[in-house]
């Protein structure tokens, strides 16, 4: 029943931690600024876990806790699907998958005015930024950029948008291209949008080539580089 | 002293145990804890946002919801229900998103004895599952008080209807800390406890020493909850 208590932090960094796990103590590091990510919690002179993962470093000093989930964090300058569930008269209100909805102003356009005002149907995908993500309050999206143009921002049209989990839309968006979408895009021709919110949109020239993605995709969380590589070849055989 | 158990077990030894985690699809964290014959499945959706009526908008909400293998729901699942509640609202931090809901259902596939205990079990590694922030977990065990005054540990149904008392325990989970002597006022943060429900008669001296029992084997329980959180979500861990 002791606890394990390890000499230094270095021991826990990339291994997997559960809540409540201690995992650096401040009152020995004095004078130095530390930047905590998500899954983390200062607890007095403590960083404590809050989330089960793996807890990660990058240098000089940023920790945080790996994890998966099939719900979303709204974080600032993260790229999301989200769908209209309702319109206002200033914002549209958007599901992201995170714990309250978010706004979208209707001026958040290039060139938007209020006399040009996009109307969007309940249920229309979107793809948007998020611009304000902060605590107790709903958050903010837009579909421009941070210099204000659109950049294929806004609404995607056709195609097929399925839901996975965060850790596989991260690795999705990851560079190097993640393995799965570079075999898939040897052999065929799509487009595809990831949002970070587990939301991912497909879309090709013939429904056959957008189940053989997604389905290629969805497959693909469990497993390694060279077994997707292996998966996808073996799902593009049964095709051609 | 040597007891006779009718499964031949010792007076502390648990049954085999069982958990895996997302083994739902359309719930956003659920977990399976099996302890013996009795199999608990617990999901949980959230947050959501919005609270109940009489809860506080400042803080987030913790529903649950139980469900009993036959039957109607009557007045000891709403006792379950609240003891439930009250538990995994001290382990949460609620304050990490306000004004939201997280609900908890608990379906009971079989019932042998440790019911509420193995359900404790399961709702901690299914909010584990949907990455709801929390302060540390809670293991949950059950001790029986015989007439002759021994204790005997995670009883089978038989078992708890011939004892004269039992207790329900729930501690905090052992952690990994890189603090030395991580402590509360003195004591390690392991001798605390979350919850306890007893049923039937026991003297003072019978209950310390069901507590002292009980703090033992929880940090066997609580080392298999952090070997079964290790693995990839897909794969369901057992002990014997």
């Amino acid at each position: 029943m002791e606890e394990k208590q390890s000499g230094s932090p270095a021991s826990l960094i990339d291994s997997t931690v559960v809540p409540g796990d201690v995992v650096l103590d401040l009152s020995s590091m004095t004078n130095q600024t530390i930047k905590l990510g998500g899954g983390l919690r200062q607890d007095c002179d403590a960083i404590s876990v809050m989330k089960a993962g793996t807890l990660r470093f990058s240098k000089p000093n940023k920790y945080w806790v790996e994890s998966s989930q099939k719900r979303y964090t709204p974080c600032v300058e993260d790229a999301v699907l989200g769908i209209v569930v309702d319109s206002k008269a200033d914002n549209f209100l958007i599901d992201i998958k995170g714990p309250v909805l978010a706004f979208l102003p209707v001026l958040a356009f290039e060139g938007g005015t209020r006399r040009n005002i996009p109307k969007f149907e309940v249920g229309t995908l979107l793809y948007l930024r998020v611009v304000k993500a902060n605590f107790g309050m709903n958050p903010e999206l837009s579909c421009t950029d941070a210099s204000g143009k659109a950049a294929e921002f806004g609404p995607l049209k056709d195609g097929y948008m399925f839901e996975t989990s965060t850790g596989l839309s991260r690795k999705l968006l990851s560079s190097p291209t993640c393995p799965v979408l570079e075999a898939l895009g040897k052999k065929l021709s799509f487009e595809i949008a990831a949002g970070l919110n587990g939301r991912v949109w497909v879309n090709a020239a013939t429904p056959d080539t957008i189940v053989v993605v997604a389905n290629a995709i969805m497959n693909s969380e469990s497993l390694s580089g060279a077994q997707q590589i292996i998966m996808v070849e073996h799902l593009l055989k049964n095709i051609q | 002293m040597e007891v006779d158990r009718e499964d031949g077990r010792t007076q502390n030894q648990l049954r085999p145990l069982a958990c895996s985690r997302n083994v739902l699809h359309r719930a956003h964290g659920s977990a399976s804890w099996y302890q013996g014959d009795t199999k608990v499945l617990a999901a949980v959706y959230g947050p959501k946002a919005g609270t109940r009526k009489n809860e506080n908008p400042e803080k987030a909400c913790i529903e649950v919801i139980w469900k009993p293998k036959t039957g109607q729901t009557g007045k000891l699942e709403k006792e379950y229900e609240m003891i439930l509640k009250r538990t995994l609202q001290s382990i949460c931090i609620l304050t990490v998103n306000p004004n939201t809901t997280t609900s908890i259902i608990i379906q009971v596939v079989n019932e042998d004895g440790a019911l509420l205990p193995c359900a404790i079990n399961a709702a901690c590694v299914a909010l584990v599952d949907a990455g709801i922030p929390m302060k540390h977990l809670a293991v949950a065990i059950c001790c029986c008080v015989a007439k002759s005054g021994y204790v005997i540990l995670d009883p089978t149904k038989l078992e708890e209807q011939k004892m004269k008392s039992f207790a329900y325990l729930v501690f905090p989970n052992s952690v990994h800390s890189v603090l030395t002597g991580g402590s509360v006022q003195g004591e390690p943060m392991e001798h605390g406890i979350i919850t306890s429900v007893t049923h039937g008669i026991m003297s003072v001296d019978d209950y310390f020493y069901c507590l002292e029992r009980g703090r033992a084997a929880s940090a066997k329980l609580s080392d298999f909850l952090r070997r079964s959180l290790q693995q990839h979500p897909t794969d369901s861990s057992k002990a014997g």
